[in-house]
């Protein structure tokens, strides 16, 4: 869970769900305004060329040029105001890296905060080019917002896809077995069913040896509980509870008719297993 | 229920909504937009009982994002009502405008300094020296000497994107320098009041005067009075942080946020006829009265916004 990392900010929807955003630093935000930086130079550029080739050859060139300044203007100014009023906070550079504005309650921005905080873009990229006003601001807040953000009520977070991860399906059978052999009755309490998740994720990348000592801490206490003989490793026996607790279907109640190949744990019924933490559903 | 099943029956609908949450941007028809919020609805049940059907850490995750997309594209920003800014524009901020003790700040120094440095350059030549650099005071100079009208007619052009380039931009950061507890404001409306009253009070002693005031006559009052609304504006959202009226620093400065956009607005579309009568109507050879009674009318333009609509009057909401 992401929930203790700082960067994390809890919004409640109208729904009355509380669901989290990672707020965005600076070096996410940073290539943002860089590609939209490179994005106002090459409209710039396309201009200056039409001006040379078009303006010039009709004898309007001053025209042109005048038309280039505003359009100078314009860019420097709105540019970010006006994309993030209309495209629900995200200019083209915020798009492509994956960040968009929100106000700090989680809503959408609308067009006069849009426009005010880039406006003061101004006094946050200050001195020259280094956004040092801007980064010294927003270090000292837990949102990262910078004057501008501050001025009207908005963040930037993250708004990156995740891709699907599913359970992890062991084909291993000696994980099908050891599952098979666990005692009926096992429920996995919710802080063991996460831990589990997020060993069995990650244990793919893991070598054998790396495994066992990552694994040794938890199994040793289950197997006192379950019974569980040495001949499950450790790493087999979190797979196998995991299994049992995610995956399989119906292996409770066959169990229960065929009886457990251990001896039952101490106390009938078996209660929930609590995980390393202590604390019981 | 295993987790297994219930993934198994859910997946199908997350994988709907993260494609919905895609094409949303684009206008939906009614028929998905039903099917979007139903679906919304159904993940945010989910994730809120996620943790009691022990769903692993990645898929909380993925359904924090989930929700948090589909959230963003249902509940989005509301782009720009021309109704609504207009009677921003025309109702609201004249009032609010005619009791800003800011606005009467802005004013006050930026004419003070402005006539102060006047009066001494025009009595004492070394003065003007030490604000406006040598090589500034020779080109003005320089570029007065020509009669007005010499211009060709097509610079005219790129001397309207220029004044709004470089005039806007002007106050603009006199605008955002203001946030710097109103200092940042202070100085950039004494600089720019001390630097124009030494041009003015400097070219009234030279041979060009005649030509230099034929020449600000017409534009001065809008391009002016922009200046000191964006000053007044910068200021309001500098001082909001000392002066709080009782809330917290930020939310007296969100405040001044909003209360001073329009006023930039404002200031902007000042900005803008200015650079335009500037850039096509000033360096013309029309006739001086003319250009004077520009000046006037422009004059009461203003006057009728400040005092005319901006007299205190109760006002009613557009819907």
């Amino acid at each position: 869970m992401v929930a203790h990392l700082d960067d994390a900010i809890l919004i409640v929807t109208p729904e009355n769900i509380g669901f989290q955003y990672r707020v965005a630093g600076p070096f996410l935000r940073l290539p943002a305004y860089a590609l939209d930086l490179l994005i106002r130079l090459g409209v710039v550029l396309v201009a200056l060329l039409v001006v040379r080739l078009a303006f010039g050859a009709a004898g309007l060139a001053g025209l042109g040029w005048g038309l280039v300044a505003i359009l100078v203007f314009g860019l420097s100014w709105f540019y970010g105001g006006v994309f993030e009023a209309f495209w629900n906070g995200q200019t083209p550079g915020k798009r492509i890296v994956g960040i968009r504005v929100l106000t700090v309650d989680g809503r959408p921005i609308n067009a006069m905060q849009a426009v005010l905080r880039n406006l003061l873009r101004a006094i946050d990229c200050q001195p020259g080019p280094f956004y040092l006003v801007g980064l010294v601001s927003a270090s000292a807040n837990a949102r990262f917002q910078r004057l501008g953000d501050l001025a009207c009520g908005t963040m930037v977070v993250v708004e990156q896809r995740r891709a699907w991860f599913g359970l992890v399906r062991s084909r291993d059978p000696a994980v099908l077995k050891a599952a098979e052999q666990l005692p009926a009755g096992v429920e996995v309490s919710r802080t063991l069913g996460r831990t589990l998740a997020a060993y069995v994720q990650r244990c793919e990348t893991l070598s054998p040896a790396r495994r066992q000592e990552i694994a040794h801490h938890l199994a040793q206490p289950l197997r006192a509980r379950l019974g569980v003989p040495a001949t499950i490793r450790d790493d087999l026996l979190l797979r196998a509870l995991y299994h049992r607790a995610f995956i399989a279907q119906g292996q409770d109640e066959r169990a229960l008719r065929q009886g457990s190949p251990f001896k039952p744990a101490a106390s009938p019924p078996v209660g929930v297993l609590a995980g390393p933490t202590g604390d019981v559903a | 229920m295993k987790v297994d099943q219930l993934l198994e029956s859910r997946h199908a609908n997350w994988q709907k909504l993260e494609d919905l949450s895609a094409s949303m941007a684009r206008r939906p028809e009614p028929q998905r937009v039903l099917e979007f919020a139903a679906l919304y609805r159904a993940a945010c049940a989910d994730l809120a009982l996620a943790d009691a059907y022990q769903l692993p850490p990645d898929t909380i995750q993925y359904l924090h994002q989930l929700v948090g997309r589909a959230h963003n594209q249902l509940y989005r920003s509301r782009t720009f009502q021309s109704r609504l800014w207009m009677h921003e524009l025309l109702v609201v901020l004249p009032q609010r405008l005619f009791s800003d003790g800011y606005l009467r700040l802005a004013l006050v120094i930026f004419w003070g300094v402005f006539l102060l440095a006047g009066g001494l350059a025009y009595s004492n030549p070394d003065f003007a020296a030490h604000l406006v650099p040598n090589e500034y005071r020779v080109k003005l100079e320089e570029d007065f000497s020509r009669e007005l009208g010499s211009r060709p007619a097509d610079e005219s052009g790129f001397m309207a994107g220029f004044y709004i380039f470089h005039n806007g931009g002007i106050g603009l950061r006199c605008f955002a320098f203001g946030i710097l507890l109103g200092i940042g404001g202070l100085f950039s409306t004494v600089f720019n009041a001390s630097f124009l009253g030494a041009v003015f009070g400097h070219m009234a002693t030279t041979p060009q005067a005649d030509n230099f005031f034929h020449f600000v006559t017409a534009h001065g009052p809008f391009e002016l009075t922009a200046v000191v609304l964006s000053a007044a504006a910068g200021m309001r959202l500098g001082f909001s942080l000392i002066q709080t009226g009782g809330r917290s620093r930020m939310a007296a400065l969100r405040e001044a946020g909003r209360e001073s956009v329009p006023t930039m607005g404002a200031a902007l579309v000042l900005f803008l006829l200015a650079a335009m009568i500037e850039a096509f109507l000033s360096p013309s050879p029309a006739p001086y009265w003319i250009k004077a009674v520009v000046a006037l009318l422009s004059s009461a333009m203003l006057i009728f916004y400040y005092f005319g609509l901006g007299a205190p009057r109760r006002i009613s909401r557009p819907l």
